[in-house]
């Protein structure tokens, strides 16, 4: 069975603090969300995690939507998302609108952005970009044992420093550094760990368009939490944020995403047993 | 101070506006700076320390993709599958068709000798229990042996590669070199192959990858084929070549499978699915260590008891019909034998018989019950036939049935090429939500299979082979 | 009842074949005039093309000129005008018709959709420019405005269609555009960009993609007079008769030297040869140039092709660490610079 409360990390003191909660996901306190590239291992985090079985193997593109478990760490009830991997997201293929769409309209708690520490130039892209759309960030550094193996050192420490938001190495196969990571996202959550993720700057003209859209953002839909990002989805003439803002979906954010999100987890939790 | 209200339509023309006055190319620049940045970042926190292995996945790469040996060891490779399956397979096959048969024929006489009546033996025991005890024996050591080495090559990263050496003949056919991965995907299951065609991003070249799914032999295929295989290609050679004849003539049955995957690929691309190739690119990501332990966890558990636990879910209904169909007599005949006979003339016409075409209809809910299902019409249920190795299958079906080279081969052809399982079916219906694209799957399958054992059939009658 | 079964079988013959031509929706009778009005349609929209087109260059179409760009008898194009006009779409100055604003509106929208069609089968779909403009012909028709608003926004909101003429935009006005002016009246010796490609007559317009010039290509003038004009890349020379070549529009470009002699596409790059990424080219739009953005295909970069395969395409190359797989087609859309020293 899947609810049996099994370790992550055997060896932590604290093991105890976190079980695996398969899908049993009905009344949960926080929704976290893991994105990244494809095949940096979210599918494995995702497993470690909740116990669940989504399907993971060295090709990318082989989880197509988006999965639903649940943990429990220190007593806090999460809900986990795994998203299929994506390299951006600006442009609209299916798989990344699924992703983003989850990360902008989901509002997820916490994003854990899944990196590939021995590719990170290539996946910090996508992080920063995440980092744009929300506060709440946690990158895990992945695949520690390979860079390992490559002869790479990854600095976890300037990296967080540079990006502001807290920058975790695991090893998702072996469960390695998972307390830690978990930790981290409950800290960012309950705000006991502040975040001040990198914004990109750009040149003055762009600054400007992009500040003048923002406020009258904001000025329509007063609540929203990140009108700039909207704004220089809209310059870049994004349809998907259009359509949001026109037909004032973007307002209903908060209210009608999570009602939608707990549907989804009840067909999930009826139909994702195969 | 008054606001002037704004609408949404008024943010929208806004953007509009502000968009030509930003440089060309707005969206290029945003990218470059989030790469440099990116690139910036990752340079200072990433230092190399030491070259180990990082060559050696890179001298790998080069072999298995090189214009010289990149196709060689693709073959070689997938023929080493074979090979080793065919091997450890045939034994435990054998042993566990003894045990499970023996098991039969001590639970009949216990049931007989405590007086149970004839039906309800022959119902449950060569009914219902021989379906299942045939469908186990012939499927679950192949499956066992196929699907951890299969997951083994996918979690060290092989099959991108399989995709990378192959897409200029799909290219060729109009499809798309994602296609590879999904007809990999399909040697498991076709209908796990169809959902993983939705890494192809274009709807036409994804149909295309769809329809032609099934011409992959999937796991539970793939056991008739080796039987057939072991059992006449092979058989009439020395024991220490047999298995690499049974293997070889697997291969050579896989690739037609794959010439028939671009050949329709080929034809739907100029046809009902005209078009344009859409961009092409593919991640070759880097190689990984493969975890054993989960891989037999995940191979053995996920993919072998899931798809024999299907297989077992049809194989009972299905062994419990063919006793009935057996067992009620018209004029002294069976019923079973009586569609048989009917079905007759179309199988010979295939190169076929008639105990087959029964035998492929009871099992389109799920293909791999087929040969059980022919072995027990065959066998004649009821009567007890002692089938205690791959040897008297033979001697059966030769002897008794008379089968010759040409039936063996186009039953392999058949089931390779023949509609997809219910199953599969189904899935088709649920990615393409089309009736109209889930009836041609299963016409376009089936009219190639009818077409081609026709072809084989009548080019054998006339050369005079058979 | 023996002979009840004839009127049986012939009453009924009779209604399944009534049932057939007036079968709601499905009928042979509903699919005609299902046909016959998206005929109309793509015939009204033509027409509104035709008239548009007529109108930038500054003059009106008669019913017989009309005629003939529809390849239709007069009388039945007489016909459609009428309706036009009743529509209002239409005005009838002394025999010659003109747009009113609502049928300016109308126009603009069936152009928008011909020019982004061209975009898409030029950018997306790979398609040799000479067809583009014919298949673009056959998929503009019947569009909404949301359709057209998608597809826009799916390529990226291009500025021009491939032979360089301008998109409006969604509320029809023409984003400003530099028109340039027609080749054969440049010097030689000025450097130029090509800016528009006029693709009427067919002919000519087969000849200057025969030579192998595109929209965005910078070049040199090298020799321009009565008998012929020579254009040089600086790799290449481009020989076009004065005719041909009063069909490409060109602009100046301040640079006193042709740039990028040492670019190459990313294709013709040798095996294991390190290069720098320079640009995407013009042409690489929408969907295929984000995906290569997305990618890290971005100017600066350096790239190397490292796996080849035994058909020599798709060639995987290595790029900020990983290893992504292109087809020849696509790798000739991005522009790089060879480094000489490994
Ligand atoms: N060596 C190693 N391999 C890993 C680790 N995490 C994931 N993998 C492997 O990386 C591949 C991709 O993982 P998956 O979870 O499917 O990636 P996803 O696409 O991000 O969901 C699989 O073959 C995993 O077995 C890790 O920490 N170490
Ligand atoms: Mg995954």
């Amino acid at each position: 069975m899947t609810n049996m409360i099994t370790s992550a990390c055997d060896t932590c003191p604290a093991h105890t603090q976190m079980a695996q909660m398969g899908l049993k996901i009905d009344n949960f306190d926080r929704v976290v969300a893991l994105a990244g590239n494809p095949n940096t291992g979210k599918s494995t985090v995702f497993n470690a995690l909740t116990g669940l079985k989504q399907h993971t193997g060295n090709w990318p593109g082989k989880t197509v939507t988006r999965a639903e478990g649940g943990y429990e760490f220190q007593s806090v009830k999460y809900k986990l998302v795994d998203l299929p991997g994506t390299y951006s997201l600006l442009s609209a293929s299916q798989d990344e609108e699924v992703a983003r769409n989850f990360i902008l309209f989901g509002q997820p708690d916490c994003t854990i952005v899944v990196t590939d520490a021995t590719a990170l130039e290539r996946n910090l892209n996508l992080a920063l970009q995440v980092m744009e759309i929300t506060d709440k960030v946690v990158i895990a550094v992945n695949l520690m044992d390979e860079a390992r193996r490559k002869g790479l050192e990854v600095d976890t420490r300037s990296l967080a420093r540079d990006l502001g938001v807290p920058a975790i190495p695991i090893v998702a196969r072996t469960s390695e550094g998972m307390q830690t990571l978990l930790q981290t996202v409950a800290d960012v959550i309950e705000g006991n760990i502040l975040t001040s993720p990198l914004r990109m700057e750009g040149n003055d003209q762009y600054q400007a368009a992009v500040r003048t859209l923002a406020a009258q953002i904001e000025h329509l839909y007063p609540a929203i939490p990140n009108a700039r990002w909207l704004a220089i989805r809209l310059l870049d003439g994004d349809d998907r944020v259009q359509q949001a803002i026109l037909s004032g979906e973007v307002a209903e954010l908060v209210s009608g995403q999570q009602r939608a999100e707990a549907q989804f987890s009840k067909q999930m939790a009826v139909a994702g047993r195969q | 101070m008054t606001i002037p209200s704004i609408t949404a339509q008024d943010i929208l023309d806004q953007a509009e506006s502000l968009r030509p006055q930003l440089k060309e190319g707005f969206r290029d620049e945003i990218v470059k700076s989030l790469y440099s940045e990116a690139a910036r970042i990752s340079g200072r926190a990433v230092h190399q320390v030491g070259n180990t292995k990082w060559d050696f996945d890179q001298k790998i790469d080069r072999l298995v993709t090189s214009p010289w040996t990149g196709l060689p060891i693709m073959l070689l490779l997938l023929a080493g599958v074979f090979w080793v399956t065919i091997v450890f397979a045939n034994i435990p096959s054998q042993m566990i068709a003894t045990a499970l048969f023996w098991i039969e024929d001590q639970a009949a006489n216990l049931f007989t000798s405590i007086g149970a009546p004839w039906w309800l033996t022959g119902f449950i025991w060569h009914g219902v229990y021989r379906g299942l005890a045939w469908v186990i024996a012939v499927m679950l050591p192949p499956m066992a042996i196929f699907f951890p080495i299969f997951t083994i090559l996918e979690d060290l990263g092989y099959l991108p590669r399989v995709a990378f050496n192959l897409d200029w003949l799909f290219k060729r056919a109009g499809a798309h070199g994602k296609q590879a991965l999904s007809m990999a995907m399909g040697f498991g299951c076709n209908a796990a192959g169809v959902i993983s065609t939705r890494v192809i991003d274009s709807p036409r070249e994804r149909l295309i990858a769809i329809l032609t799914n099934n011409f992959v032999p999937c796991n539970g295929r793939f056991p008739t084929l080796i039987m057939l295989a072991t059992v006449f290609v092979a058989a009439s050679f020395s024991p220490t070549v047999s298995s690499f004849i049974a293997a070889g003539a697997v291969l050579a049955v896989v690739l037609i499978g794959v010439f028939f995957t671009l050949l329709m690929s080929w034809i739907l691309s100029r046809t009902v699915l005209k078009g344009e190739a859409s961009a092409f690119t593919l991640e070759l990501p880097p190689y990984r260590k493969p975890n054993f332990s989960r891989i037999l966890y995940t191979s053995l558990i996920d993919r072998t008891i899931f798809v024999l636990w299907r297989a077992i879910k049809t194989a009972a209904p299905a062994g419990a019909l063919i006793w009935i169909l057996a067992n009620i007599n018209i004029n002294g005949v069976s019923l079973a034998r009586e569609i048989a006979n009917f079905l007759n003339p179309f199988g010979l016409l295939l190169g076929l018989d008639g105990v087959i075409m029964l035998a492929y209809i009871i099992a389109i809910p799920a293909n791999e019950i087929v040969v059980p299902t022919m072995m027990m019409v065959y066998s004649g249920v009821g009567m007890m036939t002692e089938i205690t190795g791959f040897g008297e299958i033979r001697a059966l079906l030769i002897d008794g049935n008379g089968w010759t080279m040409l039936t063996a081969i186009n039953l392999m052809l058949f089931s390779l090429l023949h509609n997809p399982c219910g199953t599969t079916i189904w899935t088709i219906y649920k990615e393409t939500k089309s009736t109209k694209w889930t009836v041609l799957s299963v016409v376009i399958t089936l009219g190639t299979a009818f077409l081609v054992t026709f072809i084989t059939a009548s080019i054998a009658r006339l050369l005079g082979w058979v | 009842m023996d002979h009840l079964f004839p009127i049986i079988f012939w009453s009924s013959a009779v209604l399944l074949l009534l049932l057939l031509i007036f079968f709601p929706r499905r009928g042979m009778l509903a699919r005609f005039k299902e046909y016959r009005q998206a005929r109309q349609r793509e015939q009204l929209e033509d027409t509104l093309k035709y008239l548009f087109g007529g109108q930038q260059s500054g003059h009106t179409l008669s019913a017989a000129e009309l005629a003939a760009s529809l390849q239709q008898p007069v009388a039945r194009t007489v016909d459609l005008l009428k309706r036009m006009e009743t529509q209002q779409l239409i005005e009838n100055q002394e025999g010659n018709y003109r747009l009113t604003h609502s049928g300016e509106k109308s126009a603009l929208h069936v152009v928008r959709a011909h020019r982004l069609w061209e975009r898409y089968l030029a950018d997306e779909a790979l398609m040799p420019l000479e067809n583009v403009h014919s298949m673009a012909h056959r998929r503009e028709h019947g569009m909404t405005v949301a359709q057209v608003n998608a597809l826009d926004a799916a390529l990226g909101h291009p500025l021009q269609d491939p032979h360089g003429d301008p998109i409006p935009n969604a509320s029809g006005n023409f984003r400003p555009h530099d028109q340039g002016s027609p080749l054969p009246q440049w010097q030689e010796g000025k450097i130029v960009k090509i800016v528009h490609l006029e693709d009427e007559p067919p002919l000519a317009f087969a000849q200057i993609l025969a030579a192998g010039l595109q929209v965005g290509q910078v070049m040199r003038v090298m020799e321009s007079n009565a008998t012929r004009l020579v254009l040089t890349d600086g790799q290449d020379e481009f020989t076009l008769a004065p005719q041909v070549a009063a069909n490409v529009f060109v602009s100046e470009r301040s640079e006193t030297a042709i740039v990028d002699e040492d670019v190459i596409p990313l294709g013709e790059l040798a095996d294991n040869q390190k290069a720098e990424i320079v640009r995407l080219d013009d042409q690489c739009m929408g969907f295929t140039r984000r995906r290569f953005l997305d990618l890290g295909f971005t100017p600066g970069t350096e790239i190397f092709p490292e796996l080849q395969n035994s058909f020599g395409d798709p060639r995987a190359y290595r790029l900020r660490g990983t290893l992504i797989a292109l087809r020849k087609e696509q790798a000739a859309q991005i522009l790089v610079r060879p480094q000489l020293y490994q």
